[in-house]
């Protein structure tokens, strides 16, 4: 029936494919312990999370009893395809709501259409970032694809499973700091939240449960670093979407306070700072919807997952985007 | 739960102890393989474990109803209905949002109104793979080529998790005489087993993710910012991955399913040597092949009739072949344009005499082409990307990691065969404790490669 099951194919028994399966799992354990705890630090929260650290500390201990995990790790690193990421990260931060000074306010806290003054001279797009985790697409090719006609450069880092309020992945503030140094954007798109719901911790170091009053201050802290990193000091623009409301109604919690905490953080940067609102679009009065009308025409906007947009809702999106973009630059 | 991810690290070595403890006591064993291959599901979709005991229940009783049945007819009509149930499923689960949502933009061009509520219907992960099977079971027991099984034996075939996801597609008649005694503790081809769960790893996670990452996902999304000679680069990419994203699952399938006793039948055999697409086909996804032609072609008619019968009855089961793969209109297009070569082949190709070479040449262009269409996220988007190879620049993406994997890929196919599997036979016939070790080591530097990120999804999971 199978070339791999002919008649001259050596036989082993049941026992050695016991001993040769749990021997390869054995030097995985040895050598990268600490890998498999990192694994389950990842995932979400439940038994599948639980089984796979009920694994991963014992082996991570193991791991680091032993020299094996650093031979392993030199012998290694060179074949990993991510970029080592430095500089202060979210881990670092100073707690949210420890200081008890108050912050000044600026004029960066103002539109200028808010004061009757005139809006700034547009300037030129030279480099459009489009970040975020899975949310960010296919939103980031749908704008790269509206701007491919121009001289705009258009850098798609979407950061598939990551999240602001977990830094095991991903760091964002390390990441954020990191992308503005590359890549120089002068405007920056971030559809970020679909992961998010982590624990973090606080400001006596204790972990923070979501969707407290709590988190939502440390989870828009960190929005703001964020926020702050890409806006360059008012050289750039920050165009960041609200997360249209999942179907789960879990998620749809989490998103709420999500959204809360952005349009929190974006208040002492309006002047740079945009906070695309998705939900009275894709969802009007925070209630899941499959579908609705485009264009006169009825059209599924979201993917089966009910988080995610499918490729007409994120069209719908980039159009949203793009308008704002295009209130600030010519391109 | 994938195939290269620390949760199935831990999962497999505890099932392949406990599975190789029970194995003589086939009324524990059974329980104990069932168990975990629903485990195996419900760590993907817990819900749609429902869906596949469904499919189980609906099926085994319908063969136990066809096995009872005497007169011809009425097994043919129970076979028809327990068919018919199972492409309900999946026609409800895999196609319902695409055909809603393509009869409501018709009805709402001739100014009226949706037919059908537009939903989302989340897709249940190999839930085209197994609603196969089940109607491979079912109409092999009308066909009389099987005995119906018990509910317990019904219900591994269809859940028995190595091929549970993404295939191969193992007939009944293959898997259930498995079934039948214990599987033999002394005669496990444990060394074969090891170097293909080695060599699929190396093809999904080294070759197919780096291949998708820096070329292929890049240039599909954005063809617009592309020129030639880099859309050209992608769609060979593309080929690559796609083979090693799909044969790297099927070998880690037939792997693992060795290392349990089981035997599954081959799925690729060097599809890139392949010098037609008749010949292609019998090397690329062999197990859909022959389930497209047992229970599609053979039963239209054929090559039984006329030749315009032939040809229909060739489009008919390649254009489904294409739909089988997504609801999206370019499979239906890559389904046609494979079912037009195939046609022309069978019109013209023993007229034409052209040397080896050539037929292999053309024939791997038009795979190739076929592959563009296959990506492409919609009609719209194949357009832009066709268009590409009209537009000259400079390549940007033809470096030399991107140049090797691919040919690392297709250059071993079209080389001889004989001293691949003498390396092969010698490799199987290694102490597997020595395999076991090598494997190990293996992984380090294979899951060395894999961003944070993690390993993206098997292609084929997805359909």
């Amino acid at each position: 029936m199978d070339r791999f099951d002919r008649a001259h194919t050596r036989r082993f028994s049941g026992r050695q494919a016991i001993v040769a399966v749990g021997l390869a799992a054995a030097i995985v354990v040895v050598c990268s312990g600490a890998s498999i705890r990192k694994a389950g630090e990842e995932m979400h929260a439940g038994i599948g999370r639980d089984i796979v650290l009920a694994v991963g500390r014992p082996a991570a201990w193991i791991a680091n009893q032993l020299p094996l995990h650093r031979t392993s790790h030199t012998l290694t690193a060179w074949l990993s395809p991510d970029t080592t990421l430095t500089g202060p990260g979210f881990t670092n931060s100073a707690d949210a709501g420890a200081s008890t000074a108050i912050p000044p306010v600026t004029p960066d806290a103002f539109v200028p259409s808010q004061l009757g003054a005139p809006p700034p001279a547009k300037q030129q797009l030279h480099t459009l970032l489009v970040t975020g985790d899975s949310m960010s697409q296919p939103l980031d090719q749908d704008l790269a694809r509206s701007l491919a006609s121009t001289d705009v450069r258009v850098i798609r880092e979407p950061h598939i499973g990551t999240g602001i309020s977990t830094t095991i992945l991903v760091d964002w503030g390390k990441l954020s700091t990191h992308q503005v140094s590359q890549y120089h954007p002068n405007a920056v798109v971030v559809f970020i939240g679909a992961n998010d719901g982590y624990s973090m911790p606080g400001p006596n170091g204790k972990q923070v449960n979501c969707c407290t009053a709590l988190w939502a201050a440390i989870y828009a802290e960190r929005v703001r670093r964020m926020m702050n990193t890409y806006r360059q000091a008012g050289a750039a623009r920050v165009y960041w979407l609200t997360l249209p409301t999942p179907r789960d109604s879990s998620r749809a919690k989490i998103a709420r306070v999500v959204n809360a905490a952005i349009e929190v953080a974006a208040e002492p940067w309006l002047a740079q700072v945009r906070v695309i609102d998705t939900v009275p679009v894709f969802t009007p009065g925070d209630r899941y919807r499959d579908s609705m009308t485009i264009g006169g025409e009825p059209t599924i906007v979201r993917q089966s997952d009910g988080i995610h947009l499918n490729d007409a809702g994120s069209s719908l999106a980039a159009k949203l985007v793009l308008s704002a973009v295009d209130a600030d630059f010519t391109r | 739960m994938l195939f290269p991810s620390v949760q199935f690290a831990i999962f497999f070595p505890i099932v392949l102890a406990l599975s190789w403890a029970l194995m003589p006591r086939p009324f524990l064993w059974k329980p104990f393989i069932l168990i975990a291959s629903y485990v195996f599901y419900a760590a993907a979709s817990p819900t749609f474990c429902l869906l596949l005991a469904g499919v189980t229940v609906w099926n085994h009783y319908a063969a136990l109803l066809i096995g009872r049945t005497e007169r011809d007819r009425w097994r043919s009509w129970i076979c028809g209905l327990a068919v018919t149930g199972d492409l309900v499923a999946l026609g409800i689960f895999k196609y319902y949002s695409f055909f809603a949502q393509s009869f409501a933009r018709e009805f709402h061009s001739v100014g009226l109104g949706t037919p059908f509520p537009l939903l989302t219907v989340a897709l249940p992960v190999g839930i085209s793979f197994f609603t196969f099977q089940a109607i491979s079971y079912t109409v092999d027991v009308k066909r009389r080529l099987i005995e119906p099984a018990r509910l317990i034996d019904t219900a591994v075939y269809l859940s028995f998790f190595p091929h549970l996801v993404a295939g191969p597609i193992v007939r009944a008649r293959e898997f259930l005489p498995q079934l039948a005694s214990p599987r033999d503790p002394e005669q496990v081809a444990v060394s074969s087993g090891l170097m293909l769960i080695g060599m699929g790893l190396v093809k999904k996670v080294v070759i197919a993710d780096y291949l998708g990452r820096t070329v292929v996902d890049p240039v599909f999304a954005v063809p617009q910012a592309y020129h030639a000679p880099d859309a050209a680069i992608a769609a060979y990419a593309y080929a690559a991955q796609i083979y090693c994203d799909f044969s790297g699952y099927t070998d880690i399938a037939i792997g693992l399913a060795l290392l349990l006793g089981f035997v599954f039948p081959q799925n690729f055999h060097s599809p890139y040597r392949a010098t037609g697409f008749r010949d292609f086909w019998r090397r690329w996804h062999m197990t859909l092949s022959r389930f497209l032609r047992d229970f599609l072609y053979i039963p239209l008619g054929g090559n039984r009739g006329s030749t315009l019968m032939t040809y229909r009855n060739l489009m008919i089961t390649m254009v489904l072949g294409g739909l089988w793969h997504g609801a999206a209109w370019t499979f239906v297009i890559w389904g046609a344009f494979h079912g037009t070569c195939l046609i022309l082949e069978h019109a013209f190709g023993g007229k034409l005499k052209a040397p080896t070479w050539l037929r292999w040449f053309v024939t791997f262009q038009l795979v190739v082409f076929g592959w563009i269409i296959f990506r492409s996220q919609n009609v719209s988007e194949l357009w832009t990307f066709l268009k590409r190879f009209a537009s000259p620049g400079a390549p940007t993406l033809w470096t030399a990691p991107v140049i090797a994997a691919i040919l690392a890929t297709i250059a071993p196919q079209l080389l001889p065969e004989r001293p691949f599997d003498r390396l092969q036979g010698a490799l199987g016939r290694l102490n597997p404790i020595l395999l076991g070790t090598s494997l190990g080591v293996l992984i380090l530097f294979v899951a060395a490669t894999v961003a944070s990120q993690g390993v993206p999804p098997f292609i084929y999971f997805r359909f």
